[in-house]
C-alpha cells in the first residue's frame, strides 16, 4: 500500500513539474521551429536575449518593484502580526479575514480597480502605484509567514529580557525582531518572488517606461512563442528555485 | 500602550483601505456609469442589465462557473489520494516533496502556461507520440486546455492544504482503530475521511476561488471563443477600451465568487456537522 501511495506521489509530481522542466528543456534545443523534438543543446537562445534589451531592462525594473513592493509589505504585515499575536485584540479572526482580503479578490480585478481610482482622482501610472499595487497582494503573504512564525514564539522570552532590565525598545530589537527575523525574511523573500513574476497585477498599470518583465513576455508571447522566450523563462524560473530553496532553509531553520 | 495593537495595524490598514477598498469602491461607481456601449441618463444598473440581457455574456459567465466546477473537482479527485500519500511520507522527504509542490507557484503562472503551450501544441511531445493511437485531438486553444493548465495550478494549493489537515490527524486514533481490528477501508472511510472534511471544505474554497479569478492560463491556452469573466474583463480593457463595462464584469464576477464560496460553505458545513 505504502509503495503505491508514494508511487501515485511520484506521477503527481511529475504532473505538476512537467510543464516548467519542458520550457527548460526547451530553451537548449537546437532546433529552430518552436516547439519541436529536442535535436541538440545550445546556448543560443541564451545569446539571443543580448539583441532584446527590453527584457533585461523589463527585469531590473521588475526587481525594483519586487523589492519595493515586499519591503512596504514586510513592515506593514509584520507589525499587523505582531498586533495579532500580542491578542488583546477584540474580534481578532475578523481583523485576520480582512487583512487576508486581497488574496480573495482577482489580481487583474485589484490592477483595474487602482488604474480606476488613479483615473477617477487624476494620479498619473507609475512606479509608486505599481509597487502600492503589489504590496497590497504581498501583505497577506507576509503575515501569514510571520503568523506562524509567532505561533513557534514564546511572549515569556519577552518578560524575561524586561525582567532583566532592557526597555520595551531594546527587548523588541534584540529579543523579538532577532528570534523572528527568519520568518519576516522568508515572507519578504515569499512577497518578492511572487511580485517578480506577476501579470494580472501590473498588466493594466504599467507605461511604457515601467513595464515589467511579465508584462514584456506577455507583449512578446501575444505574436510569437520560440525558444528565447523559454530562455527567459528558464533564468526566472533558476532564480525563483533558489529562492525557494531559501525560503525553505529559514522557515524550518530553528524549530 | 494600551492602543498599542490598534497601531500597530494602522500601516496594514491604511494600505488596505487605499490600495484595495477605495479602489473597489471607484470600479463599483465606474460600473454604474453610462458608457460608448451603454447609454443611459446618470447613474444605474444599465449595464448589468445589458451584460444579464446577453446570451452571449451570461455564456461566458456559465463558462467560468462550469470551468472552475470541473477544476475543482478535478484537483480534489487527483489532489486527495496524493495529499494522503504526502502525509503518510517521512517529515524530510515530506517537506522535499512539499518544496517541489511549490516550484510551479514560484515560478508564476505565465512560465506554466508557456509549458502548457509548448506540451500540448500540435506537434509537441506530448501529443505528437500520441498521434497513431488516438488521432488528432486538439487541446490548445479549447476548454480542455483550460481545464488542464488551471487543474494544475490550482493542484499544489489543494495537495497543501489537505495535506495539512492529514498530518494532524492523531496517529494514536489510527492504531486504536488497527488494534480493534478495522481493515484498511474502514480506516480510512470511518476515521480518517471525516476527519479530513473541513480540509476538504477549506481545500474546496481554494480551488474556486483561485479558478475563477485564473486568467493567464483561460487566456494562452482556451480559444478565442472560450472567454471567461476575467479575459472578458482584460478585453473589456485592453481591446475596446470600455472601463465601465469592464468594471461592470468585474463586479459580477466578484459577486459571483463570493456567492459561491458562502453558499458552498454553508452547504458543507452543515453536511459537516451531520
Amino acid at each position: 500500500m505504502r509503495h503505491v501511495g508514494r508511487a501515485y506521489l511520484a506521477l503527481v509530481l511529475a504532473f505538476v513539474l512537467a510543464p516548467a522542466g519542458f520550457v527548460l528543456v526547451d530553451s537548449f534545443n537546437a532546433a529552430a521551429s518552436f516547439p519541436s523534438p529536442f535535436e541538440g543543446l545550445t546556448l543560443r537562445w541564451y545569446k539571443e536575449i543580448a539583441r532584446h534589451p527590453e527584457f533585461p531592462e523589463a527585469a531590473w525594473l521588475s526587481l525594483q518593484l519586487s523589492l519595493l513592493s515586499a519591503a512596504i509589505a514586510t513592515v506593514a504585515g509584520f507589525l499587523a502580526a505582531y498586533a495579532l499575536a500580542l491578542g488583546r485584540l477584540p474580534g481578532r479572526s475578523a481583523i485576520e479575514t480582512a487583512l487576508s482580503g486581497p488574496l480573495l479578490v482577482p489580481e487583474l480585478v485589484v490592477g483595474l480597480a487602482i488604474l480606476q481610482l488613479a483615473g477617477l482622482i487624476g494620479v498619473p501610472l507609475g512606479l509608486p502605484l505599481l509597487v502600492a499595487a503589489h504590496a497590497v497582494f504581498g501583505l497577506p503573504l507576509v503575515l501569514r509567514t510571520v503568523l506562524s512564525g509567532f505561533s513557534r514564539f514564546d511572549f515569556a522570552m519577552e518578560e524575561a529580557a524586561r525582567d532583566l532590565g532592557a526597555d520595551r525598545f531594546q527587548t523588541v530589537v534584540h529579543v523579538t525582531l532577532r528570534l523572528l527575523a527568519p520568518s519576516a525574511v522568508a515572507g519578504f523573500v515569499l512577497a518578492a518572488v511572487l511580485s517578480f513574476v506577476n501579470l494580472p497585477l501590473s498588466m493594466f498599470l504599467t507605461t511604457a517606461q515601467t513595464a515589467t518583465l511579465p508584462v514584456i513576455a506577455f507583449a512578446y508571447m501575444e505574436s510569437r512563442i520560440d525558444p528565447m522566450i523559454a530562455a527567459v523563462a528558464t533564468l526566472v524560473m533558476l532564480t525563483a528555485a533558489a529562492l525557494t530553496v531559501l525560503i525553505d532553509r529559514l522557515t524550518r531553520g530553528k524549530r | 500602550m494600551r492602543n498599542l495593537p490598534a497601531l500597530l495595524l494602522l500601516p496594514a490598514a491604511l494600505l488596505l483601505i487605499a490600495f484595495l477598498v477605495l479602489p473597489l469602491c471607484a470600479t463599483v461607481w465606474l460600473s454604474l456609469s453610462p458608457n460608448t456601449l451603454v447609454r443611459f441618463q446618470g447613474h444605474g444598473v444599465g449595464n448589468y442589465a445589458y451584460i444579464l440581457g446577453k446570451l452571449y455574456y451570461v455564456g461566458v459567465a456559465i463558462r467560468t462557473f462550469r470551468l472552475a466546477v470541473e477544476t475543482t473537482g478535478a484537483a480534489l479527485l487527483v489532489g486527495y489520494p496524493a495529499a494522503l500519500a504526502l502525509s503518510a511520507l517521512p517529515p524530510r522527504l515530506a517537506a522535499r516533496v512539499t518544496l517541489l509542490l511549490t516550484l510551479p507557484v514560484l515560478a508564476g503562472p505565465l512560465i506554466v502556461a508557456l509549458g502548457w503551450m509548448i506540451m500540448l501544441s500540435d506537434g509537441g511531445p506530448l501529443l505528437h507520440p500520441l498521434t497513431p493511437v488516438i488521432g488528432k485531438l486538439r487541446l490548445l486553444g479549447s476548454e480542455a486546455g483550460i481545464v488542464i493548465g488551471v487543474t494544475h495550478f490550482v493542484l499544489p494549493f489543494v495537495i497543501l492544504s489537505l495535506g495539512g489537515v492529514l498530518r494532524a490527524i492523531p496517529p494514536a486514533l489510527l492504531e486504536a482503530a488497527d488494534s480493534l481490528g478495522a481493515s484498511g477501508w474502514q480506516r480510512f472511510h470511518q476515521i480518517v475521511l471525516p476527519l479530513s472534511l473541513p480540509g476538504v471544505l477549506s481545500a474546496t474554497v481554494i480551488a474556486l476561488s483561485l479558478a475563477m479569478s485564473s486568467y493567464i492560463a483561460p487566456h494562452y491556452l482556451g480559444g478565442p471563443a472560450d472567454l471567461t469573466l476575467t479575459t472578458l474583463v482584460a478585453q473589456f480593457v485592453l481591446a475596446t477600451f470600455n472601463g465601465q463595462m469592464a468594471a461592470a464584469v468585474s463586479v459580477l464576477l466578484l459577486l459571483a465568487m463570493s456567492g459561491l464560496i458562502l453558499v458552498l460553505t454553508a452547504a458543507l458545513s452543515r453536511r459537516v456537522r451531520a
